[in-house]
């Protein structure tokens, strides 16, 4: 039985990190009986493990609930829960784009922070009604009015009719739920008009291949149907096709204004695009729906299996990750000292660590990662500019006239108690002022430009411990500009490490070389014969620092059964070993090549 | 030809730096004890033919000669000796003039003493039940009734500084046989919580040499093992060799027929099921060909290459040349037409050498097997 499209109404949750958005969604599946109370647990729709053990939302989900209004009709509301945190903003502009109406949910005790702000924005962009919820009232910090001027002041909604809710308590679900009826517009889209349905999700499936989310624009899906992707010109059949609730449940079609699933023998895994327009073959639409903007990455490292044969494996496990995620990139990439592998580029730190995490997870792989990095810009000699994603693959200072870095514009909202602490941190890492915006009485927005690079590593981090948890930020790109850069090397035994090379500011070149080297000085290990690790510069020594030889590895006593013992504990040595890479005549452990990473927690001079 | 081992799991005050299978015992080893080792003898299935005895411990010069002749007796039921070694371990404590000559008498070839220093302080850190007035007697008292007669010592043990003096004194005492073990703070023992103690790796080795410097006319023949020409403990051979023997008593080893089995370690299990088993583990040929060299090399005499050809029915350089070559470029082995040689880095680095033989040999024929 179809829906009529005027009982529809498709909207997400959008809101700040942890303000809780999945645990509001778990009430409304609870109110609507989506989920029978024994299946329900807290933040249900954080189904994969690391949503789970990391307590964040990474993927957007769609859920169908099916809702008895106050009016006496039978609604159908489709909704998608986002996550919050900064990296994965793109998965909110997906999912907005498959909506009506969005919940703008606004955590009582911490009040409007960056993410609120930026995805408030994003919403009324897409011209989508917003409906502010105050969340957490049941919190002794919270502060419905100061939350409530904040909507108002900084945002520009009108705060009035904000729902007060408290998700962990269960308080403002059905205010929820009506307003959502009464508020979201109904879908548009004519169900007789050619098909143009949105592709928004995707995810792969060991059985059935891939799953295809998609919102129905305009016109009708069927089952059986045949089908054509519009930007990848592939054709298809409808093999089955359903709504989610949250479970798959199989329906004939889909109408315009519904959000579902298509299942269709898609194999391929690099075959269907997130934002492609799905249309009738025989009845293609004229043009396709606006689509995504392709993520950007900001960061970039290298990928290398840690044993050399996984190289396939590592190919094949990132085509299917990146089916369902489709925001970072990759490409083939080689390094003289951890073989071949691959360049991946991604949205931030966090993406980063979930992509490697779930590579070795969901994929059984163990893999060494290189420390992160921005695009570079280098102009040659010529003139010619290029990107550089690599650090070791940038030219000597003699054969270019300048590297150029790129900036973000940061916005940082804190309690101004903390504004003080923020500009050092934003200078320190040469940050450029740009203003101080008072939000109200005791919140401030300050405004920076700064080198991507200061703030991929640990600026975050930085962030939250000198504003004690309070500061949030948001950031764009905004260009590119000359930077007094320089390749900082890593030796080992006289050799440069090319994974090991970085770019860092002159200023701070001497410093982190130290750093660096007195880091991978205790991260390797012990080897027969000494290692000597120096930082360079060109061909100038900042410093040199060395692993002492090992001088006895043996055991004193070998006698009847102990030989077994021995070859067995030899053997997970040797298991261990292979995780290591043979650098030349060093054998290197993974993590020697994230070094990097954590000389921003070393004290500083 | 098999070696005997058979575990006297009983010592009168225990070690605590000591993680061998032992029990604590006042008097005399029980006779429940001495019936379930002959038992376990008499019900063994395997080879008859055996070339050495070997009692260890614990402390077989707990046994009373009454019952050290009835497992003698046992082992004499079950086996063919052909001119056996029979070697027993014995604490400087419990030897006296009369329990050497029953020892004689019972036809045991070769004693080894626990001696581990002559100095009271290290013997005191050590928590042994002797001094070193005790420990001298003893050697008297063996070396007047036994040609082939051996010393334990211990070195790194505080004060480190005794060790020449030691080293100097087994010298003038001429034993046949010298076993020189660092000491190590076992997990699972009191030392653990002295681990501190331990001496740097630089004075670890330079301890240990010492006892080469010390011990003219000693061949250096195993990573803790020095003999007079011709005097290497022959039942030790055996596991260096990786060859075959049968272990009596709770948590002995046997390796006999590809099959490496431990009886049960706890006193009671054992003597509630003597001959019972607590693991038995086949090997595999590459397994065992691994083991074998690892062995080896522990020796001085490293590996011959005809040898391991004739016993494997391959070239040595067929199933391990990748890794005794990186061996050799790493200064840890020596090779000349004959055999392989461990160097002395290789005794330094023993655990080295094993590190690049595990996971080498055997690997490509098993593959190559399941294809
Ligand atoms: N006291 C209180 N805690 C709440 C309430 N709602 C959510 N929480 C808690 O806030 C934390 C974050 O909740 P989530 O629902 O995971 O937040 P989220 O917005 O989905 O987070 P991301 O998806 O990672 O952006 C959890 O510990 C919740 O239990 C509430 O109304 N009151
Ligand atoms: S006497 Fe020997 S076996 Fe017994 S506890 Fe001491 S060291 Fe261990
Ligand atoms: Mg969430």
């Amino acid at each position: 039985m179809t829906t009529p499209i005027e009982r529809i109404r498709n909207f997400c949750i959008i809101a700040h990190v942890d303000h809780g958005k999945s645990t509001l969604a778990d009430r409304l599946l609870q109110e609507t009986g989506a989920v029978d109370e024994r299946n329900l647990k807290e933040q249900t729709l954080d189904t994969m493990d690391i949503e789970r053990e990391r307590g964040i939302t990474i993927k957007s989900v769609a859920v169908r609930l099916n809702y008895r209004a106050q009016d006496g009709h039978d609604y159908v509301l489709n909704l998608i829960d986002t996550p919050g945190h900064v990296d994965f903003s793109y998965e909110v502009s997906r999912s907005l784009a498959a909506c009506e109406g969005a919940l703008l949910l606004v955590d009582a005790a911490q009040g409007v922070e960056a993410q609120t702000l930026a995805n408030a924005y994003k919403a009324i962009e897409q011209d989508l009604e917003i409906i502010p919820v105050i969340n957490k009232i049941d919190l002794p910090g919270a502060d419905i009015d100061s939350t409530r001027r904040q909507i108002h002041d900084i945002i520009g909604l009108d705060a009035d009719k904000a729902i007060m809710a408290s998700a962990k308590a269960g308080k403002g679900t059905r205010e929820v739920l009506e307003a959502v009826v009464e508020r979201v517009p109904q879908p548009r889209g004519e169900r007789t008009g050619p098909l143009r349905a949105l592709i928004f999700d995707a995810v792969y499936n060991s059985y059935r291949g891939v799953i295809v989310y998609v919102r129905v624009k305009e016109g009708r899906l069927a089952k059986g149907m045949k089908i054509l992707m519009m930007s990848t010109g592939r054709r298809h059949e409808v093999a089955e096709l359903g709504v989610l609730t949250p479970g798959a449940t199989p329906t004939d079609s889909l109408e315009a204004g519904e959000v579902g699933y298509l299942i269709c023998n898609i194999k391929s895994l690099k075959n269907t695009k997130i934002g492609d327009t799905v249309t009738e073959a025989q009845r293609p639409a004229p043009k396709p729906l606006p689509g995504y903007e392709e993520a950007q990455s900001v960061v970039f490292c290298g990928l290398y299996p840690a044993v050399a044969t996984d190289y396939e494996e590592l190919r094949d496990a990132l085509e299917r990750l990146q089916l369902n995620d489709a925001s970072f990139h990759f490409q083939a990439d080689s390094s003289d000292a951890l073989g071949l592998g691959y360049r991946l580029g991604f949205l931030g730190l966090l993406h980063m660590e979930i992509v490697q995490e779930r590579l070795e997870r969901e994929f059984d792989l163990t893999l060494v990662t290189t420390v992160p990095n921005v695009a570079y810009r280098v102009v040659g000699l010529d003139g010619q500019e290029r990107t550089v994603e690599n650090a070791s693959k940038m030219p000597g200072p003699a054969e270019i006239q300048r590297i150029e870095e790129p900036y973000i514009e940061a916005e940082i909202i804190c309690p101004t108690e903390y504004l003080s602490p923020v500009i050092e941190l934003c200078k320190k890492k040469r940050g450029i002022h740009v203003r101080v915006d008072y939000l109200d009485a005791r919140r401030c927005l300050a405004v920076y430009q700064m080198p991507l690079a200061e703030i991929v590593l640990d600026f975050y981090d930085k962030l939250k411990t000198c504003t004690r948890g309070y500061g949030s930020l948001e950031y764009r790109l905004i260009d590119y500009r000359p930077g007094d850069l320089v390749k900082l090397d890593i030796l080992l035994n006289g050799e440069p490490v090319d994974a090991l090379s970085s770019i860092v500011h002159r200023d701070r070149a001497e410093w982190t070389g130290r750093t660096l080297a007195s880091r991978l000085r205790k991260l390797i290990p012990r080897q027969q014969f000494e290692v000597a690790i120096q930082a360079a510069i060109g061909s100038r020594i900042l410093v040199r620092e060395t692993v002492k030889p090992m001088r006895k590895n043996v055991t004193a006593k070998c006698y009847g059964g102990d030989i077994t013992r021995k070859r067995k504990l030899l053997e997970r040595q040797k298991e261990g070993k292979r995780r290591m890479k043979q650098v030349g005549t060093v054998e290197v452990p993974q993590e020697a090549f994230m070094a990097l990473l954590r000389v921003g927690d070393e004290q500083e001079r | 030809m098999i070696g005997i081992y058979l575990h006297i799991p009983y010592c009168r005050t225990l070690c605590p730096y000591c993680d061998f299978v032992r029990n604590p015992i006042d008097g005399a080893v029980p006779q429940r004890f001495v019936d379930a080792v002959c038992g376990e003898i008499a019900a063994f299935e395997g080879p008859d033919k055996a070339g050495t005895v070997f009692f260890g411990g614990g402390t077989p010069s707990l046994l009373a000669p009454a019952s050290l002749e009835r497992i003698l007796a046992a082992v004499g039921e079950r086996f063919v000796l052909e001119e056996p070694e029979v070697s027993i371990e014995a604490n400087p404590d419990d030897v006296r003039g009369g329990l050497a000559d029953a020892w004689r008498a019972l036809g045991v070839t070769r004693v080894s003493l626990g001696v581990q220093s002559f100095d009271d302080g290290v013997l005191g850190y050590l928590g042994r039940r002797h001094d070193a007035a005790t420990a001298r007697q003893a050697c008297g008292a063996v070396a007047e009734r036994f040609d082939n007669w051996g010393m334990d010592l211990i070195f790194g043990a505080q004060p480190v500084d005794a060790w020449d003096a030691t080293l100097a004194e087994c010298a003038a005492l001429a034993p046949k046989h010298v076993s020189v073990y660092g000491l190590t703070y076992e997990a699972a023992t009191p030392f653990a919580a002295r681990a501190g103690d331990a001496v740097d790796d630089d004075t670890y080795l330079e301890l240990y040499w010492r006892a080469e410097a010390h011990l003219a006319g000693f061949e250096h023949y195993e990573v803790s093992n020095y003999a007079q020409p011709g005097r290497e403990c022959r039942h030790n051979l055996i596991y260096w060799n990786n060859l075959e023997y049968a272990g009596f008593g709770p948590g002995a080893y046997s390796f006999v027929g590809g099959i490496r089995a431990r009886n049960p370690v706890a006193l009671n299990d054992y003597l509630a099921h003597p001959g019972g088993k607590c693991e038995a583990l086949r090997l595999s040929d590459a397994e065992v060909r691994t083991e074998t060299l690892i062995q080896h090399f522990r020796l001085a005499a490293g590996i011959r290459k005809a040898a391991y050809a004739e016993r494997f029915g391959r070239a040595i350089h067929e199933d391990y040349g990748h890794a005794l070559d990186g061996l050799v470029a790493r200064g840890l082995i020596e090779e000349d037409r004959e055999e392989f040689r461990p160097t002395r880095r290789g005794f330094e680095l023993n655990n080295e050498i094993g590190l690049a033989l595990v996971h080498e040999g055997g690997e490509p024929r098993a593959i190559a097997s399941e294809a």
